[in-house]
């Protein structure tokens, strides 16, 4: 009898109500997840394609968790997802209420359903994929990703396959939003001990999704090292697709500086090692160093198989010498088909050539187009000229294309802005201001995350090992003053070895 | 039959090899200017003359043979009648004196054993000094018939038989003498720090002081370093024109003379030092004024550069080409040393100016390589940071480029910013990553469970 639900329903919603602090909110919603879950599958399809269905009484925004019950307990019962009936899948009735749910659920009650939560998003996206029309799920897991959390910073298995799915219908657009939002935590946890001193619960009003995204709250999935490699790699395929080399080059430095023990290293690595080459050229020219904190012994064993790609960066290197470089993507054209970084090779001669380009602007403040092409004939001065004005347009260079009035013989005449406050890339000291400020605030709310990454860290019982057995070798090596610095690193160190030390005297 | 020297098999080896070969009449005259030298320096200046200008080949070589005949070096005076041979094979000098050649060889042989017997005679009787004066002698010896590096041998060995600070010295002066002579410039300035730390009495190493620093200057300048050997140079005391022979050696005869010690500290002061610098340094050095006295054009050349007259300078220095060309130790680095005073004053003649035109900069200039434009030469400036400004093609100008400190210092930060989030954003990820206890392990690489904790993970943040 699906009177049972929506009775329970109905009086957790009153419940709710009355509740009037978080704590008090917080075990309400404890005791409702274990009713919830002692109910059976099936009590919860009572009515199931009538009036009576409780999909149809119960508003998801209000009743969230006893809706993300229901659904789940839908899907869980449903014919295998092959034979699943048409109301499933995209545009089906059942399919339009997840949508629904996904779009207006409650955000804090949604913070106690996390596996169903979970579940239901898979289910979108496997429903999506199975009918044919993959791009359908962009829409609604975009949603409940923002619906649970609207930094979007800690991770999920949701994030990995919501970038899956714009990558894999090319709707590249739609992924920047979400890939914007820079992954803060990652399976986040601290132990129980630390948990219960200090009051936390999901319900609270918390600064970062972190505090309620856990290891242990089922929204997540399981989490594993490969779907963060693969969700970097994703990421800067789609940044790529949109032409942004800076943005996708910045992103898959991620994988370059994740942890590989004893020089193990994966495929992933390996691509994103060769991407990385690739786009260094296209941002910078050259290749920098690698960026600090990647795993020599991994790298050595990556670099070895990418010698191909190391000399294409040589050869990019060396510009003037467009021919070699034109030979060698040629020569290597079977490799880079197969690493499928074709495309990316081949944005190379471009990119070489606009480098060549926007370098002149150091040397010379005015040149007849006509002199550049005497220089480096790949481009006629005729094609050159549209060249250019695209350059000027997308911001490579701060430019503009003019007929000298003096000296009409010259032809059109590329004339570069040589004070920055000139020209269409010229900004104003208050937009600089501006982007200052911005970048201010951006980098506090960075810096918070990373402090309370670092508080995670520090209440870690290795981490907390670390610290003794490190206090105790200091101790030992003579009665030297202590280094404080070492411990301004982790001011929560202490609090947690006080905690610690209280368990082993409880024990 | 009389054969034009610049014809001669020689010249044209020299030229197919890529030597340089002088083809203008230098403003010495050679008499005279050989006349400064003594020794094997004399020789080896004859050679390198007579090895690069046609001109004055028949005169250098003639000289440097008759004096290597009264010499021990054999083989210094075969490679030079070989070479004379190839340049005016009709001139008697030309032809090799094999009585004589076989003569010395039997003579240096026997020389030879008989100092190498007498030492093991000193040794044998265990006497300190004799066994020094027999190793000195043998380092004279070798060095006199060119063996060098068999010379260093015999004055290193010297070492542990001196008894006063004051042998030390002689022995070091002797190895600068023999390394110079090898061109082993770096062997050449350990050997004049050991010689500066030896504990003379104040009066003996005043006398030492002008060679050690004319030294230091000729080793710096050989291994490029131009500001350290100008400043060698100019530190030089004027005593040094005048100074009787410290070590058995006369040095402003046998190695450097006073005018080399002028020009040298000149032209390295000039490539290396600004406006300034060269007004008090060098112009204002009382000392190294007397130096500059024998050779005015190079005083000329830095007062002209001092009041800005680029052009003028550069026309002085041009004019004296040929002659250091001619001199054995300016002449690799000529080029090099012109180069740097050239590039120096496009700078500097460039630095009131908000905007030259071209045409003017050619003018004052010229173009130093006849196949380079001065736009080229402007360019290749700017491009490697020497010059800071920018070059409009189509008005013909050089454009000092406007300054906004303000504003670059906002784009800076906003960089530097930009910079510092990435990587701290890097180091998040890799912190959540430790803390999560995920890392890519070697042995079960396709799992990488979850919740398996990072080994040693903290330890590496």
């Amino acid at each position: 009898m699906s009177g049972e639900v929506l009775q329970l329903a109905q009086s957790y919603q009153l419940e709710f109500a009355k509740c009037d602090s978080n704590q008090k909110y917080h075990y309400a919603a404890l005791r409702l997840a274990q009713r919830l879950a002692s109910l059976t599958l099936t009590s919860f399809k009572k009515g199931a394609e009538t009036a009576q269905d409780v999909l149809l009484m119960l508003d998801p925004s209000v009743h969230t968790m006893v809706y993300a019950y229901a659904l789940f307990a839908r899907i869980a019962t449903a014919p295998s997802t092959s034979t699943a009936s048409d109301s499933f899948r995209p545009g089906g009735n059942i399919w339009k209420l997840i949508c629904h749910f996904l779009e207006n659920a409650d955000p804090v009650q949604l913070r106690y359903v996390g596996e169903q939560w979970s579940h239901i998003v898979d289910f979108v996206a496997s429903m999506a994929r199975l009918a044919g029309t993959p791009e359908a799920a962009i829409e609604p897991i975009l949603s409940a990703l923002y619906r649970l959390d609207p930094n979007t910073g800690t991770f999920t298995m949701a994030h990995l396959c919501f970038v899956q799915l714009c990558v894999e219908t090319r709707n590249y657009a739609a992924a920047e939003p979400i890939l914007a939002n820079y992954i803060h935590a990652v399976n986040p946890s601290i132990p129980d001990l630390v948990e219960s001193l200090e009051y936390s619960a999901p319900a609270e009003d918390h600064d970062s999704s972190a505090e309620y995204i856990k290891a242990g709250s089922g929204h997540a999935g399981k989490v594993t090292i490969q779907a963060v490699q693969e969700y970097y790699l994703l990421g800067t395929t789609a940044y790529l697709g949109l032409r942004k080399f800076k943005k996708a080059r910045d992103f898959v430095e991620h994988v370059l500086v994740m942890p590989y023990s004893n020089g193990a290293a994966n495929g992933f690595l390996i691509e994103a090692y060769k991407k990385w080459l690739l786009l260094s050229c296209l941002v910078d020219g050259v290749v920098p160093p690698l960026p600090r904190s990647t795993n020599n012994a991994a790298m050595r064993a990556v670099k070895a198989v990418s010698k191909a790609y190391e000399a294409l960066a040589d050869a990019f290197k060396n510009r003037g010498n467009v021919r070699k470089l034109r030979a060698m993507i040629n020569a290597g054209r079977d490799t880079w088909l197969e690493d499928g970084n074709y495309g990316l090779v081949n944005e190379l001669l471009d990119g070489q050539y606009r480098i060549f380009i926007s370098q002149l602007s150091q040397t010379y403040s005015a040149i007849p187009i006509s002199k550049i092409s005497s220089w480096d004939a790949t481009l006629e001065s005729d094609e050159l000229a549209g060249y250019l004005e695209k350059l000027i347009r997308e911001g490579y260079i701060n430019a503009k294309l003019e007929t000298s009035s003096s000296k009409p013989e010259m032809g059109v005449v590329l004339r570069f802005f040589m004070d920055a406050r000139e020209g269409p890339q010229a900004k104003s000291e208050k937009q600089q201001q501006q982007a200052l400020v911005e970048q201010t605030q951006r980098t506090q709310k960075l810096a918070q995350q990373v402090q309370s990454a670092h508080y995670r860290v520090g209440v870690q019982d290795e981490y907390v090992e670390y610290v003794v057995r490190q206090n105790k070798k200091a101790a030992a090596t003579a009665g030297d003053p202590m280094d404080l610095g070492q411990y301004e690193d982790v001011e929560v160190a202490g609090a947690a070895m006080d905690a610690h030390d209280e368990d082993l005297m409880g024990d | 039959m009389v054969v034009d020297p610049e014809q001669s098999p020689f010249f044209k080896d020299r030229r197919a090899q890529g030597c340089i070969v002088v083809r203008e009449l230098p403003k010495f005259d050679l008499e005279s200017y050989i006349s400064n030298y003594d020794g094997p320096t004399r020789i080896l200046r004859l050679r390198h003359i007579g090895s690069h200008s046609p001109y004055l080949a028949v005169d250098a070589y003639r000289m440097a043979i008759s004096q290597a005949k009264e010499g021990k070096n054999v083989q210094l005076y075969t490679d030079l009648v070989e070479q004379f041979n190839q340049i005016a094979p009709d001139d008697p000098l030309a032809t090799k004196d094999d009585a004589w050649v076989e003569k010395k060889k039997q003579d240096v042989k026997a020389e030879g054993e008989r100092l190498n017997h007498e030492l093991r005679a000193y040794k044998n009787n265990l006497i300190q000094e004799s066994i020094r004066m027999g190793n000195e002698d043998l380092g004279h010896f070798y060095a006199a018939c060119g063996d060098h590096a068999e010379a260093v041998r015999a004055f290193n060995r010297m070492r542990d038989n001196c008894t006063s600070p004051k042998q030390i010295a002689d022995m070091n002066l002797r190895l600068v003498v023999n390394y110079i002579a090898q061109s082993a410039w770096m062997a050449v300035q350990t050997s004049l720090i050991k010689l500066e730390a030896v504990g003379l009495r104040p009066e003996e190493k005043s006398k030492l002081d002008p060679v050690i620093s004319a030294c230091y200057g000729l080793s710096y300048m050989c291994t490029g370093n131009y500001l350290d050997a100008a400043n060698s140079f100019i530190n030089t005391s004027s005593s040094f024109m005048t100074m009787e022979p410290v070590g058995g050696v006369q040095w402003q005869r046998e190695v450097i003379s006073a005018n080399d010690v002028a020009v040298y500290g000149g032209l390295c002061a000039l490539a290396s030092m600004d406006r300034n610098e060269l007004q008090t340094n060098v112009l204002g050095d009382s000392n190294f004024r007397n130096f500059l006295e024998l050779e005015p054009h190079i005083r000329r050349a830095i007062t002209l550069f001092c009041n800005s007259k680029y052009s003028a300078c550069l026309e002085v220095l041009e004019g004296y080409r040929t002659d250091y060309l001619l001199d054995m130790y300016l002449c690799d680095r000529l080029s090099v040393i012109y180069g740097k005073i050239r590039t120096k004053s496009i700078v500097q003649y460039f630095v009131p100016f908000s905007c030259v035109t071209l045409e003017e900069m050619a003018s004052k200039f010229g173009t130093g390589d006849e196949n380079a434009s001065i736009e080229d030469e402007l360019a290749k400036m700017i491009s490697t940071g020497l010059l800071n400004a920018r070059i409009d093609l189509v008005d013909g100008l050089l454009i000092s480029p406007p300054t906004n400190l303000r504003h670059d210092v906002h784009s800076n930060a906003l960089a530097m910013a930009e910079k510092y989030e990435h990587t701290l954003q890097l180091r998040l990820t890799r912190l959540n990553l430790l803390n999560a206890g995920m890392s890519i392990k070697p042995d079960k690489s396709k799992e990488g469970g979850p919740f398996t904790p990072g080994e040693g993970g903290y330890a590496a943040l």
